[in-house]
């Protein structure tokens, strides 16, 4: 199958891709080495390749590569500052213990950051309804509805 | 007197290792890991048929396909793997056994290429008549989905039944049971059902394999829980030394048994193994469809439990017959069977005890380990047979159940006295946490409330020599190097380990790492599974602290000229009060001490331990009886106050309140998190997981769209927990297990919690909204309490449904 060339800002930063139509923009952000957006069903179901496309949280399974052409794309790796710093949202998954496996995680916290984007300080409800497309088998959720209102504290202030 | 001092020891609230990683995304799991431009990509080609022959496979359409490299058969790897029974061959050989079976593996230069092929190979296959329902298949052998039962190896605590689909047979035969039932005042018969339900882990199983085509060593990179166990199948399978196969698993993403023992390393091999591919490394990833249709899934359940009782309440005898539905393999699925069957009391004392637990072939995927290992689907029976018992006696449920309690010192139904725990207290809190005898208005409206109790138990199920070892090494800085090849798979094992590690050094938790296991560093650990961990593996990284510590402290006595006694180490600093001394640990401690004479003395102090279970021995084959069966049993109870709307069947958890007696808390953090997940994982399983299948064996719930898992939006409003620390006397710190407790009861503890709000009684889990809505209707039309649910059967009249066993 023949190759095109996508441009799009990820991170921050003009990238160029190349590869066949058929690519998902999953599979090409895996193909390039940005690992933080997971595979777990590659239907749209499990959202653990959430990244943020044009600020808007997108399963990446659901994208093909093209669809990015001239759009801003950001991952997980995309919060940590350049000396290495975590975003308050990671800071706060650490600190409630809404990590376990760390499969699901990344893709989480770009649901909330979406989120937090929008709405600085939601409530139990609007946090449902925002991570109802992130499935998490390990810690029952109890923990990241904590992490999410404990960093929507810290980006408040 | 205690010579160490740190602040992130044993039992504090610290935060976990590897968390930032995660956190950040750049933690590799093995889907991650670069291979270069060599690798190559395997895709299967399954099973469209449920039980047949294999007529012909023709490859050559996806020979032609780009990139293709190689179709391999099951033929080209004629090997049989497994942990207790040699049941399973990674690709099928001439007969296909379920929908989903691999029949051939399409190996190509890309992802893309290898699943094209897969397509193109055509599978012709002549139909056998194949057996779903387990009772069926365990009472009836007109179809054997293993003929070749007798000739299959297996360890010598499991009795597969030749001539069957039986692949193992647990007996209990304890008191005089047919007394017991004689002299009851009350005799009551009840039957559970539970479907399959899989591990919804979110990482789909992983691996890469390469061998060496001139040294023939085999390196397996997998996301398993078992890197020794996985090399040790397959060194048996293959006939190689242990010394030739690596197994190295990087993170892995969540695991729940479902990752234990080996899975799909053996379909990777028969690729990185064929002539033709040596030496390239081989990937393997299959879909989540291919993972929700091939790989282990916890066993379907039947239960039957009878039960006498006498007028006081107090149970006299049981007599139990569990059929667990294992698939076409019970390679591991062998063992939940002795596991329900050594535990067929539950939490109490009943001195008459008949149980027969068999583990059964059917043409389906195959059971295995899931967190709670047979416990989640005996416990959903028993307890909620005890609470039909107590109805049906007028008793209260909590005051039936503790009036049968198995006390400390009690004997288990293999005749093993119970140790010290505080179920009593537990199961106090527990019933008051939901105010369980206050009727309280539905806050919905139209809705109605119930509250029910469950209890759990639960021992580590594993074979009696189940061994750990680990090494410390403190290193030139004073940072420590732990390997101790548990993985942590979510749990937070290596924080725990961490923690024992600074609470044994007195080195902060900063400078402590844990290393994922790989076969070729790491010392000796049987598998992740069991609970077992902060356990086994708990008490070999204590003792080579131990160890390292001893070596640190005798050479500071002799460099300082000091008694022994005088050291500590606090906070990472080497001290000696009386002469006034306080230095960090550095390069000494790897290059040698120099002594008052001059000499050097020393050099890197590596400490070393290793633990086996001192004093289990294997149930009697006849009787189940043994003087310790099992190392220790947790215990805990689980509460639910819920309500539910008639009119539609949707349940919703307004409260959880569960206890668990984990006997020490190493880490709360993680303790609270296990807890947590767990009880979602539980509630899950209880209100909407379970695989089904048509009538030809085809899986119906193949996808998270299918099969659903709970989401945010199906977590209770509340969930409360506590942990009592009785110690356990052979332990580290007498702690206990606690990682599957907390997803054994919430089934059943919703069960008995719909029957107060219904006064309905479902005995098909799980309790779905059509099945709740069913039941209902049911209750209103006919005035039936009970209510059954069977996929496999065209009757579904409770009362003749546990006639029909007979």
């Amino acid at each position: 199958m023949s190759e095109i060339k996508v441009n799009f800002i990820l991170n921050g930063r003009a990238t160029t891709y190349v590869g066949e139509p058929r690519t998902t923009l999953l599979r090409a952000l895996r193909a390039h080495g940005v690992t933080s957006v997971k595979r777990g069903c590659e239907e749209g179901e499990c959202g653990t390749c959430t990244v943020l496309v044009d600020g808007v949280p997108m399963k990446s399974c659901m994208m093909l590569l093209p669809e990015v052409e001239g759009k801003s794309v950001i991952t997980s790796e995309g919060l940590v500052g350049s000396n290495g710093e975590l975003h308050p949202i990671q800071k706060a998954f650490i600190e409630e213990g809404a990590i376990q496996c760390g499969f699901c995680t990344p893709g989480m916290i770009m649901s909330v950051y979406a989120l937090l984007n929008e709405n600085p300080d939601p409530s139990d409800e609007d946090i449902k309804e925002a991570l109802s497309g992130n499935l998490c088998r390990c810690t029952g959720y109890v923990s990241i509805i904590r992490a999410v209102k404990k960093a929507a504290a810290m980006m408040r202030e | 007197m205690k010579q160490t001092v740190t602040n992130s020891g044993v039992g504090k609230w610290v935060t976990r290792m590897y968390d930032a990683e995660k956190a950040a995304g750049t933690l590799k799991f093995v889907d991650d890991l670069e291979f270069g431009p060599s690798l190559l990509y395997a895709k299967a080609v399954r099973s469209a048929v449920p039980h047949g022959e294999i007529i012909s496979i023709d490859k050559a359409e996806a020979l032609k396909v780009s990139g293709v490299k190689e179709v391999i058969v099951g033929e080209d790897f004629p090997y049989r793997f497994g942990l207790y029974l040699k049941d399973r061959s990674p690709m099928a050989i001439k007969k296909v056994r379920y929908i989903g079976e691999p029949v051939a593996l399409v190996v190509a230069e890309s992802e893309e290429a290898a699943e094209e092929g897969a397509l193109k190979v055509s599978v012709k296959y002549k139909e056998l008549e194949a057996v779903f329902d387990p009772v069926k298949a365990a009472t009836d052998n007109s179809v054997l989905v293993h003929p070749e039962l007798g000739s299959y190896e297996h360890v010598d605590f499991i009795t597969p039944q030749p001539g069957t689909n039986i692949a193992n047979w647990f007996r209990v035969r304890r008191g005089d049971i047919d007394k017991a039932f004689k002299e009851a005042d009350y005799i009551f018969e009840e039957a559970v059902t539970y479907p399959q339900i899989a591990h919804g882990f979110l990482e789909p199983h992983c691996c890469v394999c390469v061998q060496d085509p001139v040294s023939q060593e085999i390196t397996i990179w997998t996301a398993g829980q078992s890197v020794f166990t996985t090399r040790d199948i397959i060194a048996d399978a293959l006939g190689l030394p242990l010394s030739k196969i690596r197994v190295i698993a990087p993170p892995i993403g969540g695991g729940f048994g479902g990752k234990a023992g080996m899975t799909i390393e053996a379909l990777c091999l028969a690729a990185a193994t064929h002539p033709n591919l040596k030496g390239r490394p081989i990937k393997l990833f299959i879909s989540r469809e291919e993972v929700m249709l091939s790989s282990w899934v916890r066993q379907g359940y039947v239960a039957r439990i009878r039960m006498a009782v006498n007028k006081e309440g107090k149970i006299l005898g049981i007599k139990n017959t569990f059929y667990f539905d294992t698939g076409i393999s019970a390679e591991y699925g062998a063992n939940p069977v002795r596991s329900a069957g050594y535990t067929s009391t539950g939490c109490y004392y009943i001195p008459n005890v008949w149980t027969d637990s068999y583990a059964v072939y059917t043409n389906k995927p195959f059971g295995g380990a899931y967190r709670g290992f047979g416990m989640p689907e005996f416990m959903s029976a028993l307890e909620m047979a005890m609470d039909i018992v107590a109805h049906k006696m007028g008793m209260d449920p909590v005051e039936f159940r503790l009036k049968n309690l198995l006390k400390p010192g009690l004997p288990t139904c293999t005749g093993m006295p119970m140790h010290n725990h505080a179920l009593e207290t537990i199961v106090k809190k527990v019933a008051e946490g939901i105010s369980i005898n206050k009727e309280e208005p539905a806050k919905r409206n139209g809705w109605k409330r119930g509250k029910g109790i469950a209890l759990a138990i639960k021992a580590p199920a594993m074979p009696a020599d189940a061994a750990s070892s680990a090494t410390v090494e403190i290193l030139g800085d004073g940072s420590v190097k732990v390997l101790a090849a548990s993985m942590d798979m979510g749990q937070g094992v290596y924080t725990s380990f961490a923690q024992i590690a600074s609470e044994e050094l007195g080195i902060p938790i900063e400078k402590i790492k844990c290393y994922y296991p790989d076969t070729q560093s790491h010392p000796y650990d049987w598998q992740t599974v069991a609970s077992r961990s902060c356990w086994s593996m708990g008490m070999a990284l204590k003792l080579a602290c131990e160890d390292a510590r001893n070596q640190l402290i005798q050479l500071y006595s002799e460099y300082w000229q000091c008694d022994p006694s005088e050291i500590t180490i606090e906070h990472g600093v080497v001290k000696c009060r009386k002469l006034g001394k306080a230095e960090p640990i550095d390069t000494k401690i790897q290059n040698g001490f120099k002594m008052p004479d001059g000499k050097y003395k020393g050099g890197p102090i590596i400490g070393r331990g290793h633990f086996v279970p001192p004093d289990v021995i294997y149930p009697d084959i006849e009787t189940g009886q043994s003087p310790k069966s099992v190392v220790h049993f947790t215990v805990g109870a689980v509460g639910v106050d819920l309500e539910v709307d008639p009119h539609t069947g949707e349940i919703v958890v307004n409260k959880v309140v569960c206890g668990y007696d984990l006997g020490k808390a190493i880490s709360p953090l993680n303790v609270r998190g296990q807890i947590e997940g767990g009880t979602v994982q539980g509630i899950s399983a209880g209100i909407m997981e379970g695989m089904y299948y048509d009538d030809k064996g085809l899986l119906l719930t193949p996808s998270f769209t299918d099969y659903k898992i709970a989401t945010i939006k199906d977590i209770p409003d509340e969930i409360q927990y506590f942990w009592e620390e009785t110690p356990e006397e052979i332990s580290p710190y007498g702690n206990r297990g606690v990682g599957e407790h907390s997803m054994i009861s919430p089934a059943p503890a919703i069960g008995n919690a719909l029957f107060n709000a219904l006064k309905v009684r479902i005995h098909s889990y799980p309790f779905t909204r059509e099945r709740v809505y069913k039941a209902i209707k049911q209750f209103d039309e006919k005035g039936n309490v009970d209510f059954w649910e069977y996929p496999f059967a065209r009757e579904q009249d409770y009362k003749q449904a546990i006639k029909s066993w007979d």
